[in-house]
């Protein structure tokens, strides 16, 4: 098994290694144990310039955590990062914040955007840390506004006047205007209708070509993940469960979640009504009290005794491709 | 549409608009639908094509300012026409609802057991059964035993007692019947728990099981997955389907997401614009969708893992509905937009057996 996930000829663009982030939470009593979420717990791996990670996972099982983690709005507990080149995080302390270069887009538009704010200030917010003069913040406005596909005609207008696509434009033209190398994107697409988000998505695809941008691109929608991501990763409980090309794991999942993940998911064909047919026990876990041994054991259909007991590591079970369970290769070959 | 008799739910020319300071919005026009018992249609339809009014109008719970025209037949009674007082009646017993969010469905400060009893307590009251009326309140369990009447007004009149011994079993076996019946792993437990400590399928299980309690024949389900995982979802949707082919009742599941109509439907409905656009069993529609709108609606589903091509997509967004639009509501979206989209109301026809749209392009 090699330790850098994802190895790469060159050097990677992004490189995140056992960043973990927990939380801790009031019990009530004054002489009670503290307790600890473990939102993200031990996550490495590598992205590649220009590529895109999807995230996919259960609400709960830490995809957004991660996101804030990278992007240093959560400071992490433990871990390393190296962007492009610079370390920005090692051993768990800020070596520095890298200012502009990362960007997130969030899920609902409603609560991420202003209220009380015209499109152009909205817009122009990232660049206000990076001192750059009025006229120049201006063109920077304007430019990602028509790389968007919005006009200088909505510098004016407020959030309320927008539609739903419209706001996510505005969303995506914040995060633009600093000129980012990475994009973070919590799930960007879940509050749209399926036409709307067909447009979100071509036009998040022909940023990445036209600009070369990085992206994590967190969604639950297995489908939508299946058609940007270059590589897949897959959460569950807090850690990754599995990892590989977004082709690997489409064809041929290894890790029993991810199968079941993918047979649950509605496809809008009924001639493959895998849902129905799909058994699913139980529910997502408690971070809190996770399970002992495999976080999914008490939900999976093979397990045995081990898997109670012993925690799987994150094993590389074909070239590239890693999933975290002691039988990926009798089950799934 | 031959087969009337047949039909559980017919809905003729349902037309609702909404007065609002702005002007009124018309969010349902014209709408023709048909129910049959024991189906599982599927209403699809994007946020704004009237979807969540249609399934509101049914159950007679549309708000204030809404003025309804048309009929709406269940059974042979004309719903649209009923009062505040008859509706009490049907509500819940006749046509149940299962809305998106069960946390604001459900009473927050009740405990789930002491629901579940309030919902068995209409039921047995509606069966004219000699009554023992259940409360579940802090006080323990009591008794409400009241002579049989058609009335549910009289319900909660009577004597209250303590429930206990034989009384109390029986309570509570119907109640811990019911969580077990949609697979609620600990139903003592769960009685004693409030709203708040489940999660969302916990929520929406206990949601199912209070709504099936009164045996309805039809039941309306809007949005009732959306909130919720993909796993939680798939566990959900199999379990009403497999709790409906059990009890015969017939479903409408109101969604937005095409997939959880190919999964699950028999029939599925289109709704655009406050238009039912297209209407068809589940293989048909989508392996041969006739209408515009639904074929690009279809095509914007991205499929496969063809990493960076083009996802096909509708230009523009759905028209205003405050505007009076007299031709086809998608002919400024639509690429085979003629003459006569834009002057006359489009005829909606049955274009193939059992196969009906709102388009131009079938007569």
């Amino acid at each position: 098994m090699s330790d850098a996930r994802f190895t790469t000829d060159g050097k990677p663009f992004l490189r995140v290694e056992n960043l973990s982030k927990f939380f801790a939470i009031k019990s009530g009593g004054l002489f009670k144990e503290k307790k600890l979420v473990r939102a993200v717990n031990n996550v490495s791996f590598v992205i590649n310039r220009g590529e895109t990670l999807g995230v996919v996972g259960e609400s709960g099982s830490g995809k957004t955590t991660l996101l804030r983690a990278i992007a240093m709005i959560y400071k992490p507990d433990s871990g390393n990062m190296v962007l492009d080149g610079e370390t920005i995080l090692e051993n768990g302390q800020i070596r520095r914040r890298p200012l502009g270069q990362i960007q997130m887009v969030f899920q609902d538009p409603d609560s991420s955007l202003n209220p009380t704010m015209k499109v152009r200030h909205i817009v122009s917010e990232p660049l206000l840390p990076l001192e750059i003069g009025k006229e120049e913040l201006e063109n920077r406005v304007l430019e990602s506004l028509e790389t968007v596909g919005l006009g200088s005609e909505f510098f004016e207008k407020y959030p309320s006047q927008l539609s739903g696509g419209q706001k996510q434009r505005v969303s995506i033209a914040r995060a633009l205007t600093s000129r980012p190398k990475l994009i973070l994107l919590d799930e960007p697409t879940s509050a749209l209708d399926a036409v709307v988000q067909s447009q979100v998505i071509n036009l998040l695809v022909e940023l990445q070509r036209k600009y070369m941008l990085t992206y994590i691109f967190v969604t639950h929608n297995i489908s939508v993940a299946r058609f940007i991501s270059d590589k897949l990763a897959v959460f569950y409980a807090g850690s990754i469960c599995e990892m590989g090309s977004t082709e690997d794991i489409a064809n041929k999942p290894m890790h029993p979640y991810t199968s079941t993940l993918m047979k649950a998911f509605p496809i809008p064909d009924p001639a493959k009504r895998t849902l129905l047919q799909t058994k699913i026990f139980g529910e997502p876990p408690s971070l809190v009290n996770p399970p002992k041994g495999c976080k999914y054991n008490p939900r999976c259909p093979y397990v045995k005794e081990i898997c109670r007991n012993k925690e799987p590591p994150l094993d590389e079970v074909q070239p590239s491709h890693w999933s975290a369970c002691f039988f990926s290769k009798e089950i799934f070959d | 549409m031959n087969d009337k008799e047949q039909s559980l739910l017919r809905v003729e020319e349902l037309t609702i608009l909404y007065h609002s300071p702005s002007g009124v919005i018309k969010a349902l026009d014209n709408v023709h639908l048909e129910v049959r018992p024991k189906e599982f249609l599927v209403v699809v339809g994007e946020s704004g094509s009237g979807k969540s009014t249609l399934a509101l109008s049914i159950i007679g719970l549309l708000p204030q300012n809404a003025e309804t025209q048309g009929k709406i037949v269940y059974k042979g009674y004309n719903m649209a026409e009923l009062s505040k007082e008859e509706w009490t009646k049907y509500r819940g017993t006749e046509i149940g609802m299962i809305f998106q969010e069960p946390l604001s469905s459900l009473n927050p400060v009740q405990k789930i057991g002491g629901q579940m009893l309030e919902a068995l307590q209409i039921e047995n009251t509606r069966r004219g059964r000699p009554n023992k009326v259940y409360n579940y309140s802090t006080r323990g369990i009591v008794m409400t035993e009241s002579k049989p009447s058609k009335d549910l007004e009289t319900k909660l009149t009577g004597q209250i007692r303590m429930l206990r011994g034989g009384y109390k079993r029986e309570a509570l076996k119907e109640v811990y019947d019911w969580l077990k019946k949609v697979r609620i792993a600990d139903p003592e437990g769960t009685a004693e728990k409030y709203p708040f400590e489940l999660s969302g399928g916990m929520m929406q299980r206990v949601m199912i099981a209070m709504t099936l309690s009164q045996k309805p024949s039809l039941l309306l389900a809007d949005e009732p997955t959306t909130a919720l995982d993909v796993t939680t979802q798939a566990q959900i949707l199999e379990l009403m389907r497999t709790l409906m082919d059990s009890q015969d009742t017939a479903v409408v599941l109101i969604t937005h997401d095409l997939g959880v109509a190919a999964q699950v439907a028999d029939r599925v409905v289109v709704l655009y614009a406050g238009d039912v656009v297209e209407d068809a069993p589940v293989q048909e529609l989508f392996s041969k969708p006739l209408h515009p709108y639904t074929k690009g609606l279809l095509k914007s589903y991205p499929k496969g893992t063809k990493i960076r091509e083009k996802l096909e997509t509708l230009p523009g967004s759905i028209p205003d509905l405050r505007r009076e639009i007299v031709g086809c509501k998608f002919a400024d979206r639509c690429q085979f937009v003629n003459e006569k989209c834009r002057n006359d109301r489009v005829q909606y026809v049955e274009a193939e057996k059992g196969h009906y749209v709102r388009c131009t392009l079938y007569y």
